[in-house]
């Protein structure tokens, strides 16, 4: 038997506990029932968004006895109503009529060069009959003034400026990140509330005694850190995809690649935001030998999360503002805040570098004085340890 | 062997342990007694690494115990520890894993010792659904499940009932067949009496009777003699060299006899008054010898 036994590399001993968070977390009904809510929920949004915009759908229109000039014309006052037109030659009227018949087409324009242009629709078709009049009525007036020899100079065309040309495409990247911050801030809350839960179930279960006779402290924290993380990054990367991939297919945006490239920004931000959190949660949940107690202990974090979330909805309308601006700096903030920024395009490259480091900063902090609070209080069960007595406690390395 | 070599431990102001040194030797079931709050669970928990101690060292066969020989030691808490949502199956499993065995070796050993604890129906159940007993079961796998080299338990009868400890204390001796020294803390002398090979008396944090039940018996304050003899007088044997009377009443002596006793020349004396119905050695109980050992630590020490 002893043949099989080896003693653990500390990653090999890290992988277990992350192992024994995935497979325990991956099976609880709360945890799927809670993914695919939010799934649905990013599904329904693409359905909205696709339902408001449906307006700007394509008109299609039979003709019979067209020409290149009744196509350009019907095109043209397409464009001007905002819709797009689509022009399907028929031979002749029987067949046109049984287009229209069928729905294939929103309506038939007969002999449109002739003395008596007719339109045959299903029923009613204002739009169409708007648009279709509004060709003929072009055509006619081009025929006549070219008869009675007037030659037509070309109309001046008004040349448009964008001050801002990427103003479109930034509030829509705004958009796009401030549902990225949204699922961002749930994920936090959600997965930081399971290190949490997890750190004090070991503790009120006394389970912890067991687990340290065989492992360090650093090996348990990071292990349930790494382990919990790692399904929180897959699941905001499926809610990624599937984002990505119905806003696409939906054609709900205009820029795919900077539809991606925000994303991704988000996906990155949510890696670090993760990292600072779960540490303070761990830290934090540490203190405490009960779940009733846990409230009281990890408040103060969340409470800097919601105060994040509130300013970086603030930040999707005001992308330059004083507020949004400094607190995209500050660790803690920055994962909710500078992502909106960054996609409004308010901040500079070299601004989410400094933001970067000082976060990456915060964390080997955090992660330093936590796991010392962490080691020093796991074993402290009944009542709540102060943070001193933590900090100042023996430590089993 | 494993040795306990002059632990001390303070915490705060409160001096918990005062070089406590004691050694089990493989194969050998060492029962751990002292009164409450004496210091056996620090000791353990230093064993274990959960304490650090201020000075002394535990060693493994001459080793100092580190982390590498402590995934070799099946541990027991006080107070018990068991994940409440996982199932028994799978928790055996990840403790056979975390004391370094592989997985499936690991699977077959949480099946097996599950079996053997009658835990087989119930391994695909949560553990906070089972019975403290069958828990306490569940415990005990933790503990064996990896086949460890040294088993260390804090209190493992504790909250028992008679089947489940003599079914306990059948594992833990087959534990000692297989040479692995055992150490257990216990309030139930009787059991520890019963069990143990050796035994060590912890008394205001040292050791103060340590060895064989019989070797602290024939070590045990001057040994007693209780002879019966109906006939014989008050005071009969108050003359005889080396010889305290302990008690006398109606003919059933207790004596103690000290350096220069000779129990033939008691036998002697007392066969002159007449009749006598008793002469033997009396044996102290553990418990007996527990209470002079934590009540007189000077005498006794040895």
């Amino acid at each position: 038997m002893s043949t099989d036994i080896r003693p653990h590399t500390p990653a090999q001993l890290v992988r277990l506990v992350a192992g024994r968070e995935i497979s325990t977390r991956i099976r609880d009904k709360g945890f799927l029932i809670g993914s695919a809510v939010l799934i649905l929920l990013i599904l329904g949004m693409l359905v909205f968004q696709v339902v408001i915009n449906s307006g700007a759908d394509t008109t299609k229109i039979g003709v019979v006895g067209g020409s290149a000039g009744v196509t350009d014309a019907l095109r043209a006052q397409g464009d001007a109503l905002g819709t797009e037109v689509e022009v399907v030659e028929y031979a002749d009227e029987a067949t046109a009529r049984s287009a229209v018949k069928d729905g294939d087409v929103d309506g038939v324009l007969l002999g449109p060069s002739g003395e008596r242009p007719e339109l045959l629709v299903d029923s009613g078709g204002s739009s169409t009959e708007t648009l279709v009049q509004g060709a003929v009525q072009g055509m006619s007036v081009s025929r006549q003034l070219a008869e009675s020899g007037v030659q037509l100079q070309a109309p001046p065309r008004v040349d448009v400026v964008a001050l801002d040309p990427d103003a479109d495409a930034d509030t829509q990247a705004a958009v796009v990140a401030l549902v990225g911050v949204v699922v961002l801030y749930s994920l936090l809350i959600l997965f930081g509330q399971f290190v949490a839960q997890g750190v004090v179930e070991e503790k009120s279960s006394r389970v912890v005694e067991l687990l340290l006779a065989t492992m360090r402290p650093w090996q348990l924290l990071a292990g349930k850190v790494i382990g919990l993380g790692l399904l929180g990054l897959a699941q905001m990367l499926v809610i990624a995809v599937v984002g990505v991939a119905g806003a696409l297919a939906f054609d709900v945006v205009d820029l795919p690649g900077r539809l991606i490239g925000t994303v991704l920004t988000v996906v990155a931000w949510f890696v670090l935001g993760y990292a600072f959190y779960a540490s303070v949660f761990a830290a934090a949940a540490s203190l405490v030998s009960r779940q009733e107690d846990l409230g009281s202990v990890i408040t103060p974090a969340s409470l800097l999360l919601v105060v994040g979330f509130v300013i970086s909805l603030q930040a999707g309308q005001d992308p330059t503002g004083t507020l949004s601006t400094i607190t995209s700096f500050v660790p803690g903030l920055s994962p909710l805040v500078m992502p909106v920024r960054q996609a409004a395009g308010g901040a500079e490259w070299w601004e989410v570098v400094v933001a970067v480091v000082l976060m990456l900063v915060a964390i080997a902090t955090i992660v330093r004085v936590g796991g010392r609070i962490y080691s020093g209080a796991l074993l402290r069960t009944g009542g709540k340890v102060k943070l001193r007595e933590a900090l100042h406690a023996e430590r089993l390395t | 062997m494993l040795e306990f070599d002059g632990l001390y431990k303070a915490y705060g102001s409160n001096q918990v342990l005062e070089g406590v040194s004691f050694a089990v030797a493989p194969g050998q079931m060492f029962g751990f007694c002292g009164s409450n709050g004496a210091g056996k669970t620090t000791t353990m928990r230093i064993a274990m690494g959960l304490a650090l101690a201020d000075a002394g060292q535990v060693r493994w066969n001459g080793r100092p115990v580190d982390e590498a020989v402590r995934r070799r030691v099946g541990y027991m808490p006080e107070e018990r520890g068991l994940y409440p949502k996982m199932r028994v199956g799978e928790q055996l499993t990840y403790f056979a894993r975390l004391h370094g065995l592989d997985a499936a070796p690991a699977a077959r050993a949480a099946a097996s010792w599950a079996e053997r604890l009658g835990l087989g129906e119930r391994r695909g159940d949560r553990v906070e659904k089972l019975s403290l007993g069958n828990q306490q079961r569940v415990q005990l796998a933790a503990a064996l499940v990896s086949e460890p080299d040294v088993l260390i338990l804090d209190e493992p009868f504790s909250g028992l009932d008679p089947v489940g400890v003599d079914s306990l204390a059948e594992a833990l001796l087959e534990q000692c067949r297989r040479g692995v020294p055992v150490v257990f803390s216990s309030h139930q002398l009787d059991l520890v009496e019963r069990l143990c090979d050796a035994v060590g008396i912890l008394a205001r944090g040292k050791i103060v009777a340590s060895g064989t039940v019989a070797g602290l018996r024939s070590s045990a304050v001057g040994r007693q003699l209780r002879v019966v003899a109906p006939d014989a007088p008050p005071g009969w044997a108050a003359g005889l060299p080396g010889v305290r009377v302990v008690s006398e009443q109606r003919g059933d002596t207790v004596l103690e006899l000290g350096p220069g006793g000779d129990d033939q020349q008691v036998l002697a004396t007392a066969l002159t008054t007449g009749r006598v119905a008793h002469f033997a050695w009396r044996e102290p109980t553990l418990v007996e010898l527990f209470r002079d050992a934590v009540t007189d630590v000077r005498e006794v020490a040895a």
